[in-house]
Formats: C-alpha cells, structure tokens, sequence
C-alpha cells in the first residue's frame, strides 16, 4: 500500500520493516506451535493472533519504553499462568493462575470517571487505561509515551492491513 | 513606623531571653520587608542599621543566613530598577532549594521590583531559558510575569505539556483545528481506541485467513509489500525475493532455513525452494503422499502462470490433511 520510504516514525524504514519481520515471524511460531485446523475456533486463533501483534510491536521496541515493557511483562506473566494451568488441571490451581493474573495488574485506578486526588481529569486516567504501563507517570511522561504507543500502533495497523490484502488477493 | 520598630527592637533584645528575640526578628523580618515594597530608598540605611542590630551576640544560628541573604536581596532590587529582567542568582538558587520560607521572601522582594515594570510586556521579550540543566533549571522569568520558584517551575512544566501536545497533533490525523488541553486528549483518546479496535479487526481477519494459508509464503508477501513487481520470476525479482527471505530467515526459522541452504548452490527457481521447504514442514507428520508431491512439483514447475494461487492451494491442502488436489 503504502511505499516504504514513508516516514513512519523514528527512524523510518526500519520500524515498519522490523514490524513485519516480527510480526510474521510471531505468526509462523503460532502456526507451528499449535495445529489450527480449519474448524477449530476461530476465536482462539484470533486471540493468538491479537497477542502476535502486539507483542511483535514490544518485541521490536523492545524496552526502551514504558509500554512495551509492561505488554512484555504481561505476556510473560500470562506464559507463567497458562504453564500453572497446564501443570495442574485442578480448579485450584485456577484461581491461583488468575490470582496472578489479578496481582500483576495495576490496581491504581478504580473506574471513576471524576477528578483524581492527584488532579487528573477522567480524561487522563482514560489514558492511562488505554496506555500500558503508564498508571504511575506524570502528565508529561503520559503524552510522551502515548505518542510513541500511537506511532507502534499506527505503523502496526498499516503492517496487517497490508497482509490483509496480501492474503485476500491471493 | 520603623524607627519604634528600631528602639523596641533594642530593649528587649538585650534584656530578655532568647524566645522574645526570635519571635520579635521574625515580626521585624516581616515588617522590613513589607516597608521594602513601598519605598527602598528611603529605608535603605534604616534597613542596614536593623541589619546590624539584628544579629545579636548571644544568638546567632539563624541570623548569618538572614543577614547574607538580605543583603543580597537588597541589591538585586535596586539594581533591578535598571534593568526589568529578573535575574534568579546562584543563592537565590540554594535559597530555593534549601527551604520555602525564603520562597516567600523571594516573592515578595521580586514583587516589589515587578512594580516598577509596571508595563505588561509581550512575550516576545526575554523568553525562559533553561540555561543550564544542573540539579535545578535555571529559568529566566518573562516580563511581567511572576517569579516565584513555583510558578516558574510549574510555567516549565506547562510549556513540556503544550510542546508534547503540540508533537502528538502532528501524529493525530484532524487534530489541527483543535485547540485546548481537553479537546485534545478527547481526540487522542478517540484515537487510541480506534487504532486498538482496528488492530482486533484485523486480526480477526487474519485469524480467519489464516488455515487457507501457509506462512512460507510470507517471503513473498515481503517481496510483494515492498512493491516489487510479481508477475513472473524474472530473475531480478527472484533475486530479491532471495536476499529478502535471507532477509527474514534472520530470525531463525530453522528448517526452512537449512532447505534454503541446501538449494543456494543450484540454479534452483525460487518458488520450487518454497515448495520444497513447506513440503518438508508438512512432510513430517505424513509421509505417504511422496509419489503425489513430485508429480505436482513437476507439474508446477512446467505450468508458467503465476505460480502463487498453486503453491496457496497446494500447501492449504496440506495444512487441510487432505489431498485435494485443487489445479
């Protein structure tokens, strides 16, 4: 669709480029890994898929940010949950999986919609939520980090939509 | 006024203990510098005389301070007359670093100058400059604003805020009539959420290519992402997609990589190299359909259409686990 010499962010071939690298990379893992077969559940796959994207986009910016460390974090976290679960099939072992789960999330902000204590509007803690890893920033390290999440996503967005096309044409 | 403040000063502070004196320098500190707003040159020598009184034999912790810092502030004032830039001094520095109370001395002595610069000037005039990033950041107050250490601080942060704004309505499609704090964030809000929804969306979509699909393909898909041409394998665009697939196989995708390996030598046609590994991917599981896979291979290397629509159907009969032979 669009050229590669478009600017698309820092630097800006290869953040596109590495993106689609990863990102097919992570496909091809998630194929091979699991046998999805045709009438599998589509739901599942899709999850997969959804989780591929995202942490092919962390993957590539890797841990100079704030949100890429947190999608990072809880990916691993959820590899050591799913590890529990398989261990042990018990419904014990379940609660306890999502109990971890529970405790690495952020806790800070309960769904209110009012003013902070801290002075934040209910626009900025919407910002926060939709952000990963920013619960505990400042203003200014909040529109920093959202500005380099926007930039991932937007270039992310472009990399499948460009598969999309690929794959529907062929 | 001044003059009581003087001759009642006197008395008590040689006669008395130490807490009247502290609690009287302390209301005589206020009062100075309440009269230093109104007229400085008048009270100059009082000021110096109340200076040198002040600190008394016996007690002398906090006056030193008192007495350095009056004096420094009772220049700047003086000079400031001259020039309306305010200048924030090294010690005006520690003072503000070392405690608050001076932050409203600072006020009130800068106030007192700010009066003088009666004008509202512009912003254009001298802008605020972080001159140096020591531990503090030494910021020049603009004309005819205030100069406290914590406006001037918080006028830091806001101008970070606004140019981070200003950065993330560039990146923001429809954002450049927007002006304002909330309606901002109401757009990048909106923004964020539908780039996640898109992402779902398309995987979503993925999800459901995906069994049709094999991802050995994906070099082509890179080939044809990066615009190259594919029409027939020319041997330009094979030799791209070649350096494109080392390219990817950078990530060590090991057996494809390894097939790869064996077939750089021969003049061996891309696709067939393709072929050749996805089959070996498949072929693990099941090896019975030897005889069939070579009569295709043939089959396909001798048909010169675009051979992407076989190798897609070919591989997806295989992820299928069945032989249906689409041609």
């Amino acid at each position: 669709m669009s050229p590669p010499q478009q600017p698309s962010s820092t630097n800006p071939n290869s953040l596109k480029i590495r993106l689609t690298h990863r990102f097919l990379h992570n496909l091809n893992n998630l194929n091979k890994k699991r046998s999805n077969l045709d009438n599998t559940q589509i739901h599942q796959r899709y999850n997969r898929v959804k989780l591929a994207a995202y942490a092919s986009m962390a993957h590539v910016v890797g841990s100079r940010r704030a949100w890429s460390r947190a999608i990072l974090w809880k990916i691993r976290n959820r590899k050591v949950s799913t590890r529990h679960k398989r261990v042990d099939h018990k419904p014990t072992n379940h609660h306890h999986a999502r109990s971890i789960k529970r405790r690495t999330t952020n806790h800070s902000n309960p769904k209110r919609e009012y003013v902070d204590p801290n002075g934040n509007s209910g626009q900025e803690v919407k910002l926060r939520k939709l952000v990963p890893g920013v619960e505990t920033m400042d203003a200014c390290g909040l529109l920093d980090e959202t500005a380099d999440y926007i930039k991932c996503l937007a270039t992310q967005v472009e990399v499948m939509r460009n598969l999309v096309d690929l794959f529907s044409t062929i | 006024m001044l003059h009581c403040h003087y001759t009642t000063m006197n008395i008590p502070g040689n006669t008395s203990g130490t807490d009247v004196s502290v609690l009287e320098r302390q209301q005589a500190r206020m009062k100075w510098r309440q009269q230093q707003q109104q007229g400085l040159s008048n009270d100059d020598h009082c000021f110096r005389g109340l200076v040198e009184i002040k600190p008394d034999p016996g007690l002398q912790y906090g006056w030193p301070d008192f007495s350095d810092a009056c004096q420094d502030q009772l220049i700047p004032p003086l000079v400031a007359d001259h020039n309306l830039k305010k200048r924030k001094t090294h010690e005006d520095h520690k003072q503000k670093a070392v405690s608050k109370e001076n932050g409203v001395k600072d006020k009130k002595i800068k106030r007192c100058s700010e009066e003088n610069s009666t004008e509202t000037s512009p912003k254009e005039k001298p802008k605020a400059v972080e001159t140096q990033k020591q531990e503090y950041i030494h910021v020049r107050a603009r004309r005819g604003q205030a100069t406290d250490s914590h406006s001037l601080a918080e006028r830091v942060r806001r101008e970070k805020i606004s140019e981070r704004m200003k950065y993330l309505q560039d990146l923001v499609p429809g954002c450049n009539k927007i002006t304002g704090k909330a309606g901002m964030l109401d757009e990048i809000i909106n923004y964020v959420q539908s780039l996640q929804k898109q992402v779902e969306f398309l995987s979503m979509k993925l999800a459901t290519l995906q069994p049709r699909l094999d991802f050995d393909i994906d070099s082509l898909i890179m080939k044809e992402m990066f615009e190259v041409p594919a029409i027939g394998y020319s041997s330009e665009v094979a030799n791209s997609t070649y350096f494109q697939v080392n390219s990817l196989l950078e990530m060590g995708n090991s057996p494809i990589d390894t097939m790869l390996r064996r077939s750089i030598g021969g003049p061996v046609s891309i696709p067939e190299t393709f072929v050749v590994s996805s089959c070996f991917n498949q072929m693990q599981p099941g090896v019975t359909w030897d005889g069939d896979l070579h009569n295709l291979y043939r089959m396909e290397i001798q048909q010169e259409s675009t051979t992407i629509p076989f190798q897609h159907k070919f591989t997806g009969s295989y992820e299928g686990s069945n032989l249906k032979m689409e041609l």
